[in-house]
């Protein structure tokens, strides 16, 4: 027999790689969210049980009739939001000069905002902390510790905002801005009407990229706010430390489906230069 | 160890530990050694002998190597590992991760021990007659005999566990802020005379001792008042103490949840590494700290020209220790070896080495760690003795350290507390699973 090789052949190291590493472990996931655990008279674990129970614990109120989880899920979603909207107001204009400079300077220029990426982000939020520190901001009052949370993730986030944006700015045909004016077109009406929608597949993918990882990054609001501003990802964190296995799959859970909820609002997963913009920063 | 290491350099020794495994050797042995992140003389420029050979010296886990093959010709490699947690240890542990010796804390001990997970230490480890059984013959009186009077099952914890570094939680303060009658309570927490001006630690375990010594401070007080009036016995003391300190019922995390929430609200932040820096630039003003770290901070701040001083409160305090625990997979000969390191590392002059190397106390006495104390916190020629410190308990009849009058209140009083304090440690055993679910919900009830 004649070992034939084609193509699609080529898809199985990914296709292992995906159920290995994506698949499984989302269904071990699943399945811990949906377990608690079983006590003995000694109260050791004695296995599993399906249940709702995780679901509901999200319920709870603390003793001063707070509803802790909930407040943190929607905290981490207003952390995000707000994180994506400095993100984008700062990275389309920047993203804009860049895609309309002359070509051998926009390298360089581009280079400049890349290049923090290239840095251990631990190290660079511990010398934001610093410098927060030496302003006199750092961990100061309530405010100012949302305050920082919103800005080191926007320090961290900015340049998956402005590749994308870039990458589909550039691509955007001069042609047709001139074709806008010649028919009359302000400036400014051009841009509204002309760039700003073809460069939507870029902020849609900006948006999807800086959203989703800012509701789980708790590196930044730990080391920034020592615990005071707490998200989603340092509740899950905890409860996995503390070997609440289950509690914290649920979590895991409902953060995937907020992000899946979040990313088909933003029209993630039509078929459109989305999807290519995206591959195309990567 | 309770040190917290920040991210970095904890990634930066995993990448060093991982460069280290590459490369075989001919060792007719590996020994698999777990421990914490900077607890053990690593040699270098920070080591103890630096200065005196004017070579590098080697960590002490590779100059055992030299050492055992001295003795016996075996030759040995260390596999040294570290963890960051006990959770984080324990869970490699279950999840089938190969170790010969560890280095967990007091709690974690028992927990492993209960489950099954450790071998016992021979009979012979703790025979004094014999030349290289430096544990048992440094082990210093007051741990051993801890080790020796607690049970898990029918075995003592000196059955699992060789003790390590030890010590007490309290709190560092700026004396010329603080109010030293103020410092005789946990409740100093959530004193709002000191609103944003104190850290606490960012872990459910110690937050809820110090919380629940709150909770108790009435009763934990007329136990002492009791325990100095002669009405109750030391151990009957100690044990109604330890007893107290470790209620899980759901009556009291539900009153310890009210408690910590006024604390979380009056404190500045559950800090994981930042407790030191935050002193010093005068940010906070009292830091809820293991009496290992609080030495180090002290040092740190003095360095800065800041004076800052070490308070444990009358109610209640920690007892803390980490020990060492074989696997219970190890095989007999490797067994042989583990024991040789925990002997090797209980040599007194080791003990220096690390505790110069760590900042923490080691459970060894002997006169090499006496005569390092009293080089490190006696008065310096010409200097008049302002204060006797007693550490008989600790070295043996005899012991005292003639020191300045601040130390009573400052290193040495967080190297070795005093021999009044002893008497209100608790050690803090471990939770089984269905009360450590109902204090990670209380704590994630406070964190949100």
């Amino acid at each position: 027999m004649k070992l034939r090789f084609s193509r699609k052949q080529l898809c199985i190291p990914y296709a292992v790689f995906l159920i290995c590493f994506v698949i499984i472990p989302m269904l071990i996931i699943v399945y811990y969210a949906f377990t608690t655990p079983v006590y003995d008279s000694l109260g050791n674990v004695t296995g599993l049980h399906f249940s709702f129970r995780n679901f509901l614990d999200l319920f709870q109120k603390n003793t001063d009739g707070e509803y802790v989880r909930l407040a943190n899920i929607g905290r981490s979603i207003l952390i995000a939001l707000a994180t994506t909207t400095v993100c984008l107001l700062i990275a389309y204009p920047v993203a804009y000069i860049l895609a309309k400079t002359g070509i051998k300077k926009n390298y360089i220029l581009l280079l400049l905002f890349i290049m923090p990426m290239w840095i251990n982000f631990v190290l660079r939020i511990n010398a934001l902390k610093e410098l927060l520190n030496l302003i006199g901001i750092l961990k100061k009052n309530n405010f100012w510790n949302y305050f920082n949370t919103v800005l080191g993730m926007t320090y961290d986030f900015l340049p998956f905002m402005i590749m994308p944006i870039y990458t589909t700015l550039i691509k955007i045909d001069n042609s047709y801005l001139e074709a806008a004016r010649d028919l009359g077109a302000s400036p400014q009406r051009a841009f509204l009407q002309v760039t700003l929608p073809l460069s939507y597949p870029g902020i849609v993918s900006g948006i999807t990229m800086v959203f989703l990882p800012s509701m789980t990054n708790y590196v930044v609001s730990t080391m920034l706010t020592d615990g005071k501003v707490s998200i989603v990802g340092s509740l899950i964190e905890q409860n996995f430390l503390n070997g609440q296995w289950n509690t914290g799959s649920m979590l895991a859970l409902i953060l995937l489906i907020v992000m899946f909820v979040s990313t088909w609002l933003t029209g993630g997963f039509k078929k459109d230069d989305a999807a290519v913009a995206r591959g195309g920063t990567l | 160890m309770k040190k917290i290491p920040s991210l970095i350099l904890a990634s930066l020794m995993l990448a060093g530990a991982g460069a280290s495994f590459v490369g075989c050797s001919s060792a007719d042995y590996t020994l698999t050694v777990y421990n914490w992140n900077e607890y053990i003389d690593e040699g270098g420029k920070d080591g103890y002998d630096y200065e005196v050979n004017g070579v590098k010296a080697d960590a002490l886990y590779k100059r055992f190597a030299a050492w055992y093959e001295e003795q016996t010709g075996v030759k040995v490699k260390i596999e040294y590992a570290i963890f960051e947690t006990n959770e984080e240890f324990y869970n490699k542990v279950t999840l089938g991760e190969q170790y010969d010796l560890a280095c967990p804390s007091d709690y974690m001990i028992m927990k492993m021990a209960a489950e099954g997970l450790l071998t016992t230490y021979d009979a012979s480890f703790y025979d004094t007659s014999i030349e290289t059984n430096y544990y048992a013959k440094n082990v210093s009186a007051y741990i051993d005999n801890v080790f020796r009077s607690n049970k898990i099952g029918n075995q003592t914890w000196a059955d699992y566990a060789a003790g390590y570094m030890w010590g007490t939680t309290g709190l560092i303060y700026n004396p010329e802020v603080v109010k030293e009658e103020d410092l005789t309570t946990w409740a100093i927490l959530s004193n709002s005379a000191y609103r944003n001006k104190i850290t606490t630690k960012d872990n459910v375990r110690d937050s809820y001792f110090a919380a629940l010594a709150i909770y108790h401070e009435e009763e934990l007080l007329s136990l002492k008042a009791r325990f100095e009036a002669g009405e109750i016995s030391y151990d009957d003391y100690n044990a109604r103490v330890t007893a107290l300190m470790n209620d899980t019922t759901d009556e009291t995390i539900s009153a310890v949840e009210k408690i910590l929430n006024d604390v979380a609200k009056n404190i500045y932040g559950f800090e994981t590494d930042s407790g030191k820096e935050d002193f010093i630039t005068g940010k906070i003003s009292i830091n809820f700290a293991w009496s290992g770290d609080a030495v180090y901070a002290m040092d740190v701040a003095e360095e800065d020209g800041m004076i800052t001083c070490y308070a444990i409160p009358e109610t209640a305090s920690n007892l803390w220790f980490d020990g060492w625990v074989m696997s219970k997979e190890i095989s007999p000969e490797k067994k042989v070896i583990a024991q040789a390191f925990v002997n090797f590392l209980s040599m007194p002059e080791n003990a220096v080495r690390n505790c110069y190397y760590v900042g923490y106390t080691p459970v060894i006495a002997g006169e090499e760690m006496f005569e390092y104390m009293l080089d490190t916190y006696g008065v310096e020629e010409g200097d008049a003795v302002e204060a006797e410190y007693d550490v008989s308990y600790f070295f043996g009849e005899g012991h005292t350290i003639g020191t300045y009058e601040d130390q009573l209140s400052r290193q040495l009083f967080a190297q070795y507390p005093t021999e009044d304090v002893l008497s209100r440690l608790a050690v803090m055993g471990y939770c089984d699973a269905e009360t450590n679910t109902r204090l990670n919900n209380m704590w994630t009830n406070i964190k949100g």
